[in-house]
C-alpha cells in the first residue's frame, strides 16, 4: 500500500499542484467576475443615475432659457402692445414716433429695435440705432438677410415666443438674435395704418452669457440651441459646424435610417444622445425642446468621461482586490510547494523503501535458492544413496519441506512483481491438454495424500491450442487448486474445464474454469477478505495449514490484468466454488478428445524416478563464479559419468568453449564482470569453434515467472533454475545429449573413502561438519574446500582492487560470492561479515564499507593462510604418487613454454602444465612450478616468461 | 486708377520677381515643411474670431483642432454672417469685432469696403515669421507698397473632370493639346461616347464655354496687351481679341463634341447637376469650374450610379490650345487679420500655423479645392497640376481685365455655341453682348 500512495504522491503530485491552482484560478476568476459585474452594475446605474442628473440640469437650463426668452419676448409685447394701444386708441404711431418710443424704453445700448416695414419688397425699416458704418443712418434693410420668409409663423398672440434664428445685426454686424411681434404705425404717405414687424433684437453673446452660468456642477458642460432643421442658435466650443444634424452626421457616420431616427428624437422630446465628437471622443448631449416654443431645442453637451469619474472607486477597489487574491494566490503557491516538497521527499524515502523491499525480495529469492540449491541437491544425495528408511524418511520431509519454501517465496516473488508493477502478460501459443496435464499432476497427488476424490470434468470439444500466458493461467489455476486441497479436509476437489465460442470473432474462445471443493467454506462476512494480500481467513482454525495469504491475491490480480475476475460462491460449512471466465485465442480448434482417459493413461504409465542413464562419452561444460554451485553440479551428476568441466567465470568458459567440444554448456546468469548473457552472446559470435550446435543452458535462482521467454529470447537454448532438480537436469541432460552417448544406469556404487585432515577441525573460524553437510560428502567438501583455497588469494586482491577503485557494484557481487562460498565451507564468520558487507554495498552505505571491508580482506586471508596447509598436503600426496622429473626434461619443458608463451599459443602452454602435473619436482623448482600453474589457473599469461627468468 | 489696376500692374512685376525669388525660395521650402513649433506661451487662453461668409466651414475647423494641438487652451470659433458684404465693415467697428476675416478680391477694388483693409494686420512684416514664400506665384497679392494685407486660403481655377476609367477601358491619354483633344474626343464617339464632352450651357464663369475657351482667350490678349484696355473700355473693335477663342468654339461644336442642346436638357444647372450627371459614369470629360470639382466628394454618396459603379476621376485644364492648355489661377478665398483683435499675437500665431503646405494642402484637400501652394500632392483629383508649366499658369488679374470684358466673353461664347450669333456678328457687337 505504501507502494501505491508513493506512487501517487510522486505521480500524481504535479497532476494534483496543477489542480490545485487550476481551481484557485477558478475562484479568483469567478470572484473577480462577479465584481466585475457587480461594479458593471452598479456602473451602469450610477451612470444611469448621472445620465439622470444631467438630464435634470438640462431640463433646469431649459426652464431658465425658457424664462429668459419669454421674459424678452414680453419685454417686445409691450413695446408692440404699447405702440398698438395707440392705433387702437385712433391714434396710431408712425414709425419715427415707434421707434422713438423703444430707443426711450429699451435699457440696454447693446438692444437695438428694428422696425421693419412689411409692405417693402426690400424689407427695409427703422432701427433705434445708427449703422456703425454709417453714423447718421437710421434705416435698416433685411434685404440681404434670410430672415421672413414664414413670416405667418411669427405668432401674434402675448406670450408666445417669436424668435429668429442668429444672424447678423445689418447695423453692427454683430451675431444676434430678435423677438418678434407685430404693430400697427401710420403709414404717412397715406394715412392709413399699415402692420410692420417689430424686432427687439439682441446680440446672441448676450444669450451666450447667460447660458454659462447654467453649468451647473458640470465644469465642461456646453449649451446650444438648435433650431428644427439642427442649425445653431447659440453653440460651444465642442459642436462644429453650423449645424448639429450635419455635425452628427460627419462624425458618426449613420446610415440614413439611423440619421432620421436621431434627428426625429432630438426634435420630438428629452432624452440623451451619446455619440463621438470631432476628435473621435465619446460624448453625451442631453436633449430637450424649449417649453412654450416647438421650434428650439437645447442641447447640453458634455465629454463622456466627466460624467463617469464616479466609477474609479470601483476599479481601484477591484484592483486591490486582484492585487490580494494574487498575493494570497501566491501564498498558497508557496506553501502548497513547500507542502509538496516535504510529500514527495517523505514519498521518494516511501519508494526507496519499497524498492530496498523489492530489493530485499529478490535478494532473499536469490540468497535462500542459493542455500536451497544445496540443501534440495543434496538432500537428493541422501534420497537416493541412503538405504536406512529414517533416514529417507527424513529427506522426503526435507524435499517436501524445501519445495514449500520454493513456493512461498515464488508467492512473494510474484506478489512484489505484481505490487511493482512490473507483472507482464505474455501470450504464448500453448498446448491446453499439456497445460492440464502438468497442473492436475501435480495437485491430483496432493488430494490423493490426503485422501480426497479428484474429479474431472473437461469439455471434450475444448480447442487443442490456445493463445494466452499459459505460465500465468496454470499459476491461478494451481493456486485455487492447491487452496481447495488446503483447505479440504474430507470429500472432493472437483475441476471442471468448459468453454463457449466468442460470437463475433472465430478466432477466440471463452475459457471456464471452476473449482468445486466440499471444504471449510468462507463465511460471507469473510469473503471481502478473500482477496485481500497476507489475509488468511479464520487464522485461528487454519494455522497449521502452510502459506503466506498471498496466493488468492495473486490469481485475482493476474486474472485482472487478462481482462478477467476470480468468482466465489461458498456456503461455510459446506464447501466452495472457484471459477473465472478467460478470453483465449484459439490457435488450433481440434478438439482436446476425452481428457480424463488420456490422463488416467498417463498417470498409470508413470514411473518412479531412478537414474535413468550414463554417459561416460558425454562432456558438459558448467559456469559458475560461485565454485561451490560447480561442486554441487558435479555431485549431482556423478553417477551419471557425464565429464563436467567447470569454469569460475565466463571468460574462462569461453576459453574452454573455443578449445573443447562438448555436448551441453551450462552458464550462471549472474556472474561479476561478465554475466550469463554477455558470455553467450560472445560464446555464439566466435565463428570457427567445436560448440558452434552445442545447447547452451542458463543457470538462474532468478525464478521468477517470466523469465524463460528473457532467456529464450537472449539466445539460451534452455533454462534451469537453482537450486537445481536433479530430474530436472536429468530430463535436460537427457534430451540434449546425443543417443549415442546414453548408455544403462551403472549397478556399482562408489564410496566416500576421502577423509578429512585433522587441522580443519582445530581451525576455530571454520565448522567443519557444515560445511560436509552443504557439500554433501568428504570428497566434495575437500575439493570444495581446496577450490576455495585455490582462488582465494585471487579473490581477495580483486575485493581490494575493486574497493580501492570504489567499484561499489563489482566489490558488492565479490563479497556476494564469498558470503555464498565462504558460509557453504562453514567459514560463517567470513560469510557473515561478508553479507553484511553485501548489503552495505547494495545500499550505497560506503560509510561500513569503509570502516569493515579491511577487517574483511584480513579475516579472509588469514583463512586461507590457514587453510593453505592443506594444498601442502595436498600436494605432497599427489607428489608421492609421481615420477621426479629430471632437470633435463624440465629445463625443455620451460624453454618450450617460453617459445608457446611469445607465440601467444596458450593452449600448448596448459596442454605442457597439465603434462608436468604428472611429476614430482625438486625442492628448489616446486616453488616455481607452483607460481607457473596458478598464473595459468589465472591466465595471467604474460607473467609466465617473467617467471621463468627469475627461475632459470 | 482703381485699387485693382494698381495691383494688377504690381503684381505682374511681382510675379516676375517672385519667379526668380521662387527659385531661392527652394531652401525655405524645407522650412516650410518642417514641424510648427510654437513662438507664444503654449498655455496662453484666449478666444479667437473667424467670420466669413460660407456657412460651414469644416476644413477651417480640422485646422482649429490641429492648432488646439499646440494651444490647447485657445478657443477657436468661426462665425458665418449673414449679408457679409455689409455686415463685415459693420462687425469690424463693433465691440465683437472678428479677429480673423474673409476677404475678396473685388472688396480691394470697392470704395465702401475700404474699412475692411484699413482694419488689416500687414502680415507681411518679416516680425510676424509669416512664410509667404509657400504661395505661388499665381496665388499671391500685394500692395503697391509691398504690404500683403490678404492671405490665400483656396483656389480655383476652370477646366474638366475627367473620368479615368474611360480613358484606360480605351487605352487612350489625357489630351495635352487641342490636337490631340479633337483625336481623343473622335476615339471616344467612335467607342460609342456620343458627345465625349459636357457641361453646364450657361453664362456663368461655372458655364461649359468659360472653362473650354476662356484661358485661351486670355493667353491671347496677354500676347496683345494693347488691347486691354479698349477692351475694358468696351470698344467694339476690340472684339476682334476673341475671334481665336470663339472659333475654337464653333470648331469645336461643329465637330459633333459638344452638345449644347443635350448639355440643357441634361444638365439643369452649373453645380449640383453638372457633378451628379458626371457621376452617371458615361461623360467622359466635364467642363466646369473648380466649385464643381469642390462638390465632387459629397456628392459621391448621394448618386446611386456612381455607388454602384465608382470610378477614378480627376481635374485637367482643358487643352484648347495648339500646345496645350492654360490654368487660369483664381484665388477663392483670403484671411485678412483684424489689427484691432484683442488677441493680435496668438491670433497671429494661428495665421503663421496655417500659412504652410501642410495645413493649406490639408484645408484644400477637405474643401477640394485648389491648394494656393505648389504641393498638390494631398489631393489626388488635382495631381495633374503638380509641375504645370509656368509660362501657362497666370492669374485673372494678370491680365488687365476687368469683370465687363470677364461678362461680355461669356455672352459671346454662349450666343456662338447655341447658334445665336456667328463668330462675326458676336465680334461686332462687343460691348453690347451681355444682357
Amino acid at each position: 500500500m505504501h507502494c501505491h500512495a508513493a506512487e501517487w504522491l510522486i505521480g500524481g503530485g504535479e497532476l494534483k499542484r496543477t489542480r490545485i491552482i487550476a481551481i484557485d484560478f477558478v475562484i479568483m476568476f469567478l470572484i473577480l467576475f462577479f465584481i466585475i459585474q457587480y461594479a458593471n452594475t452598479k456602473m451602469r446605474e450610477s451612470n444611469e443615475s448621472s445620465i439622470e442628473a444631467f438630464e435634470k440640469m438640462t431640463i433646469t437650463a431649459e426652464q431658465i432659457v425658457t424664462n429668459y426668452l419669454e421674459d424678452e419676448q414680453h419685454l417686445c409685447d409691450i413695446w408692440a402692445n404699447y405702440i398698438n394701444r395707440s392705433a387702437e386708441s385712433g391714434s396710431p404711431m408712425t414709425a419715427e414716433e415707434a421707434v422713438s418710443f423703444i430707443r426711450k424704453a429699451k435699457i440696454s445700448p447693446d438692444i437695438y429695435g428694428h422696425l421693419i416695414f412689411l409692405d417693402d419688397p426690400d424689407q427695409t425699416g427703422i432701427s433705434t440705432h445708427t449703422g456703425v458704418s454709417a453714423p447718421n443712418d437710421y434705416s435698416v434693410s433685411y434685404k440681404k438677410i434670410d430672415l421672413f420668409d414664414d413670416l405667418d409663423a411669427i405668432s401674434r398672440e402675448v406670450g408666445v415666443v417669436s424668435l429668429t434664428r442668429a444672424y447678423t445685426n445689418p447695423q453692427n454686424g454683430i451675431q444676434s438674435i430678435a423677438f418678434m411681434n407685430f404693430v400697427k404705425i401710420l403709414d404717412e404717405t397715406t394715412g392709413e395704418t399699415k402692420e410692420a414687424l417689430l424686432m427687439r433684437v439682441e446680440p446672441v453673446s448676450v444669450l451666450e452669457d447667460k447660458l454659462v452660468f447654467l453649468s451647473g456642477e458640470y465644469e465642461n458642460v456646453e449649451i446650444s440651441l438648435i433650431n428644427k432643421d439642427g442649425d445653431y442658435l447659440v453653440h460651444g466650443q465642442s459642436l462644429k459646424n453650423s449645424n448639429f444634424f450635419e455635425y452628427y452626421k460627419s462624425y458618426n457616420h449613420p446610415d440614413i435610417d439611423e440619421f432620421n431616427k436621431t434627428t426625429e428624437l432630438i426634435t420630438s422630446g428629452s432624452g440623451t444622445l451619446q455619440m463621438l465628437n470631432s476628435k473621435g471622443e465619446e460624448c453625451v448631449v442631453s436633449y430637450t425642446p424649449l417649453q412654450s416654443m416647438n421650434t428650439w431645442f437645447l442641447l447640453a453637451y458634455l465629454p463622456a468621461g466627466d460624467l463617469k469619474s464616479n466609477t474609479v472607486i470601483d476599479w481601484l477597489l477591484l484592483g486591490i482586490v486582484s492585487l490580494g487574491m494574487m498575493l494570497l494566490f501566491v501564498f498558497n503557491y508557496l506553501i502548497l510547494r513547500l507542502y509538496n516538497k516535504e510529500l514527495t521527499e517523505a514519498a521518494e524515502a516511501a519508494n526507496q523503501a519499497n524498492a530496498a523491499k523489492s530489493h530485499f525480495l529478490s535478494t532473499m529469492s536469490h540468497d535462500i535458492r542459493t542455500p536451497m540449491n544445496a540443501i534440495l541437491g543434496l538432500n537428493e544425495m541422501v534420497l537416493r544413496d541412503s538405504h536406512e528408511e529414517e533416514i529417507v524418511e527424513y529427506s522426503e520431509s526435507i524435499r517436501n519441506a524445501g519445495r514449500t519454501l520454493l513456493g512461498l517465496i515464488n508467492d512473494i516473488l510474484d506478489f512484489s512483481k505484481i505490487e511493482a508493477g512490473k507483472m507482464d502478460i505474455i501470450n504464448v501459443d500453448y498446448s491446453f491438454a499439456s497445460m492440464l496435464n502438468d497442473l492436475i499432476n501435480m495437485v491430483k497427488i496432493k488430494a490423493e495424500e490426503k485422501g480426497l476424490d479428484f474429479n474431472l470434468d473437461v469439455d471434450r470439444d475444448i480447442p487443442m491450442t490456445l493463445n494466452g500466458d499459459e505460465i500465468r493461467i496454470k499459476q491461478v489455476i494451481t493456486n485455487i487448486l492447491s487452496n481447495a486441497v488446503k483447505y479440504t479436509n474430507e470429500g472432493s476437489i472437483t475441476f471442471r474445464a468448459g468453454f463457449e465460442n466468442i460470437e463475433d470473432d472465430p478466432e477466440a474462445v471463452m475459457l471456464i474454469i471452476s473449482v468445486s471443493d466440499t471444504g471449510i467454506g468462507i463465511r460471507p462476512e469473510d469473503m471481502k477478505r478473500l482477496f485481500q494480500a497476507f489475509e488468511r481467513i479464520e487464522e485461528d482454525k487454519n494455522r497449521v495449514i502452510e502459506g503466506t495469504g498471498l496466493g488468492m491475491s495473486i490469481a485475482q490480480s493476474i486474472l485482472h490484468m487478462m481482462g478477467s475476475s476470480l468468482e466465489v460462491e461458498s456456503e461455510y460449512g459446506k464447501g466452495s466454488v472457484f471459477s473465472f471466465r478467460l478470453l483465449q485465442g484459439v490457435k488450433d480448434r481440434k478438439p482436446i478428445g476425452n481428457f480424463e482417459e488420456t490422463f488416467k493413461r498417463y498417470v498409470s504409465e508413470r514411473k518412479k524416478y531412478r537414474e535413468s542413464f550414463t554417459a561416460p562419452g558425454a562432456r558438459l561444460l558448467v559456469v559458475d563464479d560461485t565454485a561451490v554451485n560447480l561442486s554441487v553440479f558435479e555431485s549431482l551428476l556423478k553417477r551419471t559419468k557425464v565429464q563436467i568441466d567447470t569454469a569460475i567465470s565466463g571468460d574462462e568458459g569461453i576459453i574452454l568453449y573455443r578449445k573443447r567440444q562438448y555436448d551441453v554448456i551450462f552458464l550462471d546468469h549472474m556472474m561479476p564482470e561478465k554475466d550469463g548473457i554477455e558470455t553467450l552472446k560472445e560464446m555464439r559470435s566466435i565463428g570457427d569453434n567445436p560448440n558452434s550446435k552445442t545447447p547452451i543452458v542458463c543457470l538462474t535462482a532468478n525464478a521468477v515467472s517470466g523469465m524463460r521467454e528473457m532467456y529464450l529470447s537472449e539466445g539460451f537454448d534452455d533454462y534451469l533454475t537453482k537450486p537445481i532438480d536433479q530430474e530436472k537436469l536429468e530430463a535436460l541432460l537427457l534430451h540434449y545429449i546425443p543417443k549415442e552417448k546414453i548408455e544403462a544406469p551403472a549397478e556399482d556404487e562408489i564410496k566416500d573413502e576421502h577423509s578429512v585432515p585433522d587441522f580443519l577441525m582445530d581451525l576455530e573460524e571454520l565448522d567443519v561438519d557444515a560445511g560436509i553437510a552443504h557439500c554433501g560428502g568428504n570428497e566434495s567438501y575437500m575439493v570444495t574446500l581446496t577450490t576455495y583455497l585455490d582462488t582465494g588469494w585471487k579473490n581477495a586482491d580483486e575485493i581490494e582492487k575493486y574497493w580501492n577503485a570504489r567499484d561499489i557494484e563489482n566489490t558488492t557481487i565479490k563479497v556476494h560470492a564469498l558470503k555464498s562460498t565462504s558460509r557453504v565451507i562453514g567459514a560463517f564468520k567470513l560469510g557473515n561479515l561478508a553479507s553484511d558487507l553485501e548489503k552495505a554495498g547494495e545500499s550505497g552505505d560506503i560509510r561500513t564499507l569503509e570502516e569493515r571491508i579491511g577487517t574483511l580482506l584480513s579475516l579472509y586471508r588469514e583463512l586461507l593462510r590457514d587453510l593453505s596447509t592443506l594444498k601442502k598436503l595436498r600436494d605432497d600426496e599427489n607428489a608421492k604418487d609421481r615420477p621426479l622429473i629430471s632437470d633435463k626434461d624440465l629445463g625443455e619443458a620451460y624453454k618450450v613454454i617460453a617459445e608457446y608463451c611469445d607465440a601467444f599459443d596458450y593452449d600448448s602452454v596448459i596442454d605442457i602444465i597439465q603434462s608436468l602435473e604428472r611429476y614430482s619436482f625438486p625442492e628448489k623448482e616446486k616453488e616455481r612450478f607452483e607460481k607457473l600453474k596458478k598464473a595459468v589457473d589465472n591466465f595471467d599469461y604474460d607473467l609466465i616468461p617473467g617467471i621463468l627468468r627469475v627461475t632459470g | 486708377m482703381t485699387v485693382k489696376k494698381l495691383l494688377s500692374r504690381i503684381l505682374i512685376s511681382v510675379s516676375s520677381i517672385s519667379l526668380l525669388t521662387g527659385l531661392g525660395a527652394c531652401g525655405k521650402q524645407a522650412d516650410n515643411n518642417k514641424e510648427f513649433k510654437p513662438l507664444l506661451s503654449t498655455d496662453t487662453t484666449c478666444s479667437i474670431k473667424v467670420a466669413g461668409n460660407y456657412s460651414n466651414f469644416e476644413s477651417l475647423e480640422s485646422e482649429f483642432e490641429r492648432f488646439y494641438e499646440y494651444y490647447p487652451n485657445v478657443s477657436l470659433n468661426y462665425v458665418s454672417m449673414d449679408d457679409y458684404e455689409n455686415t463685415i465693415i459693420s462687425a469690424l467697428l463693433s465691440e465683437e469685432a472678428p479677429d480673423i476675416y474673409v476677404t475678396a478680391t473685388w472688396m480691394l477694388d470697392d470704395e465702401k469696403m475700404k474699412p475692411v483693409f484699413e482694419n488689416a494686420e500687414i502680415l507681411s512684416d518679416p516680425a510676424l515669421n509669416i512664410d509667404l514664400d509657400c504661395i505661388r506665384n499665381g496665388a499671391r497679392w500685394t500692395l503697391e507698397n509691398g504690404d500683403v494685407v490678404m492671405l490665400p486660403i483656396f483656389t480655383r481655377s476652370y477646366g474638366m473632370l475627367v473620368n479615368m476609367d474611360i480613358f484606360e477601358k480605351n487605352g487612350l491619354k489625357v489630351p495635352e493639346d487641342y490636337g490631340e483633344f479633337k483625336e481623343v474626343c473622335a476615339s471616344l464617339k467612335a467607342a460609342g461616347y456620343e458627345t465625349p464632352v459636357m457641361g453646364a450651357n450657361c453664362t456663368s464663369v461655372a458655364g461649359m464655354y468659360y472653362s473650354f475657351a476662356f484661358p485661351y482667350f486670355c493667353n491671347t490678349v496677354m500676347g496683345d496687351q494693347g488691347k486691354v484696355e479698349s477692351l475694358n473700355c468696351m470698344d467694339s473693335s476690340a472684339g476682334e481679341s476673341m475671334r481665336p477663342a470663339l472659333e475654337r468654339i464653333e470648331d469645336f461644336i461643329d465637330a459633333g463634341y459638344l452638345d449644347p442642346e443635350l448639355c440643357s436638357a441634361e444638365i439643369e444647372d452649373d453645380y449640383d447637376a453638372v457633378i451628379m450627371r458626371f457621376f452617371e459614369g458615361d461623360v467622359p470629360m466635364m467642363l466646369g469650374s473648380g466649385d464643381m470639382v469642390s462638390g465632387t466628394q459629397k456628392r459621391e454618396n448621394k448618386s446611386e450610379a456612381f455607388l454602384a459603379n465608382p470610378f477614378k476621376y480627376k481635374f485637367f485644364v482643358v487643352p484648347t490650345g495648339d500646345d496645350g492648355g492654360y490654368f487660369l489661377d483664381s484665388v477663392n478665398l483670403f484671411f485678412s487679420v483684424n489689427k484691432n483683435s484683442d488677441n493680435l499675437d496668438m491670433t497671429n500665431e494661428f495665421i503663421r500655423f496655417l500659412m504652410r503646405e501642410k495645413e493649406l494642402g490639408n484645408m484644400a484637400a477637405i474643401k477640394r479645392l485648389i491648394t494656393p501652394t505648389n504641393d498638390f500632392s494631398l489631393d489626388e483629383v488635382y495631381s495633374s497640376l503638380e509641375g504645370f508649366p509656368e509660362d501657362k499658369a497666370f492669374s485673372y488679374q494678370e491680365t488687365g481685365l476687368n469683370d465687363d470684358v470677364n461678362k461680355e466673353f461669356r455672352a459671346a461664347a454662349y450666343k456662338v455655341a447655341n447658334g445665336e450669333m456667328t463668330v462675326d456678328e458676336a465680334i461686332d457687337q462687343y460691348g453690347n453682348l451681355w444682357e
